[in-house]
């Protein structure tokens, strides 16, 4: 993918992460978030909860991950995610994104992002400058 | 909740460096649990082998408020992240972050009266060369229940 | 006239769109609506000069806010200096009353917006405290409700016969656009608008 076959409204491909428990205690892990909240839908619901919810960190990981796979080469510059509302581990999200702006001074694209929940809900918004050569 | 006496005692004071050393190991455990596929953050045998440019959004200094900050409430989730990329961090770096409050707010949502501080972290390596900025916007709830979070 | 009524730029804590690109997207996307106004959060920019855009890409561009009172958020239009007196637009306790009546005061309108939403929308204080006088049009068309927080803004507009206005709520530049309201004539800047909802000759529309 180059800067020059980008334009504005490109889509980049929808994708459903891997969100299951056992991905998400390994993400948990290496992060040093290894409580109930995360990892354990019983110990999430204790706490009030619906049940596990992802951190919003690897909701953010996996947004970088799906730009890395439209563009690959690629240099994400800032990323920036608002995270909502929860999603919960062992649901099936999707995530998506979209090209809202080009920037041929900078080689730069500007990327809106979202991850929504089986109901269609946005439960993270984000965006992202990713810079192609 | 006086967020202005906030804004005035505490705002853009460095409370804390924190040292990470960045292992290939680290960066592999990570780049595999959030699906991460870019050779270049995937395999070590890869030229611009590195850690990929959420990584450091992870860590947490040695405190995440400054010594005697006010107590605003026992509960808070995590409203988002913005990770601003200014250079690589490569297996055999260790970074030193400085944290300090960049800005605090109040404000209603879904979830009812939040406050927000924006907690950010600028990464540098070894070198003293710039890696990172995060800005980690967290919410304190005195007075809600955590299963109504939503903004 | 179509616009939007209900945007957020960089400049609210949670906003991530540049104004820019607001109009560069309208215009690539061929968006029906013909402008927006930018409600940003508990604030009204003063400084920014959006006329350039509005020529450049042939919207129109309206400022107005969104702040929160005790019966959920509030758009309010044909802001002023004499409303910004009046009230606080940082705080977020303002009584939904009093910024009925200085709106009105100072020239301008008040519109509760996103009514069927949890705690910031004005349903729940309504079937817990009861109504408040001096509402006439609300929000009734939300580019950001969920599944049933319209329906809910439209049941309430038609028992107490609301008039009712959409708007995106977008906070990303991709957002804008998905709801807005119609107007039968042009508006040229803020004092139409307020002219325009006060009349009460508009619909609400959604795309999506």
């Amino acid at each position: 993918m180059r800067f020059e076959d980008i334009e504005i409204g490109d889509e980049l491909p929808a994708e459903q992460p891997d969100v299951r428990v056992e991905r998400v205690r390994e993400f948990a892990k290496t992060a040093g978030m290894l409580t109930g909240r995360f990892v354990d839908h019983q110990k999430a619901r204790e706490q009030g909860l619906p049940g596990a919810i992802l951190p919003g960190i690897m909701s953010q990981a996996l947004l970088a991950a799906v730009i890395h796979r439209w563009a690959p080469g690629c240099a994400i510059q800032q990323i920036d995610t608002v995270f909502r509302a929860p999603i919960l581990v062992d649901s099936h999200p999707t995530t998506r994104g979209v090209v809202t702006s080009t920037d041929a001074g900078a080689q730069t694209v500007d990327v809106d992002l979202t991850i929504e929940n089986e109901a269609g809900e946005t439960r993270v918004i984000g965006t992202a400058v990713v810079r192609l050569d | 909740m006086d967020v202005e006496a906030i804004k005035k005692n505490w705002l853009n004071r460095e409370f804390d460096v924190a040292e990470f050393p960045i292992t290939q190991e680290r960066i592999l455990a990570y780049v595999h649990a959030c699906g991460e596929t870019d050779p270049r953050f995937s395999d070590p045998e890869h030229p611009e082998f590195q850690a990929p440019p959420t990584f450091t959004a992870q860590y947490v200094g040695r405190r995440i408020l400054p010594r005697d900050f006010p107590m605003l409430g026992f509960r808070g989730f995590d409203a988002g992240k913005t990770v601003v990329l200014h250079g690589p961090a490569r297996p055999g770096d260790t970074l030193f972050a400085h944290s300090k409050i960049a800005d605090a707010y109040e404000k209603t949502g879904r979830s009812g009266r939040m406050v927000f501080l924006v907690h950010r972290m600028e990464f540098v390596n070894q070198k003293d060369e710039r890696v990172s900025t995060v800005d980690w916007r967290m919410v304190r709830q005195p007075d809600q229940e955590p299963e109504k979070r939503e903004k | 006239m179509i616009l939007d009524l209900h945007t957020h730029s960089i400049k609210s804590d949670d906003g991530r769109a540049r104004v820019e690109t607001y109009c560069g997207w309208i215009r690539k996307r061929e968006l029906q609506i013909e402008g927006f106004v930018l409600t940003e959060h508990r604030q009204f920019d003063d400084e920014s000069d959006y006329r350039p855009l509005e020529h450049e890409f042939g919207l129109r561009i309206l400022k107005g806010s969104e702040v929160e009172t005790d019966y959920g958020h509030v758009l309010v239009f044909g802001v002023n200096d004499r409303m910004r007196a009046a009230f606080d637009f940082a705080d977020i306790d303002l009584p939904l009353g009093l910024v009925l009546e200085e709106a009105k005061r100072c020239g301008g309108v008040a519109v509760p917006c996103h009514p069927g939403r949890p705690r910031v929308g004005m349903c729940a204080h309504f079937a817990e405290r009861g109504a408040v006088d001096g509402v006439r049009v609300i929000e009734t068309r939300n580019g950001g409700s969920r599944n049933g927080e319209d329906a809910a803004a439209l049941a309430l507009a038609e028992k107490f016969g609301y008039r009712g206005i959409g708007g995106s709520d977008a906070h990303l530049v991709s957002q804008i656009g998905r709801c807005a309201t119609r107007f039968e004539g042009a508006i040229r800047n803020e004092d139409d608008l307020v002219r325009a909802i006060r009349s009460g000759k508009f619909e609400a529309i959604r795309w999506t």
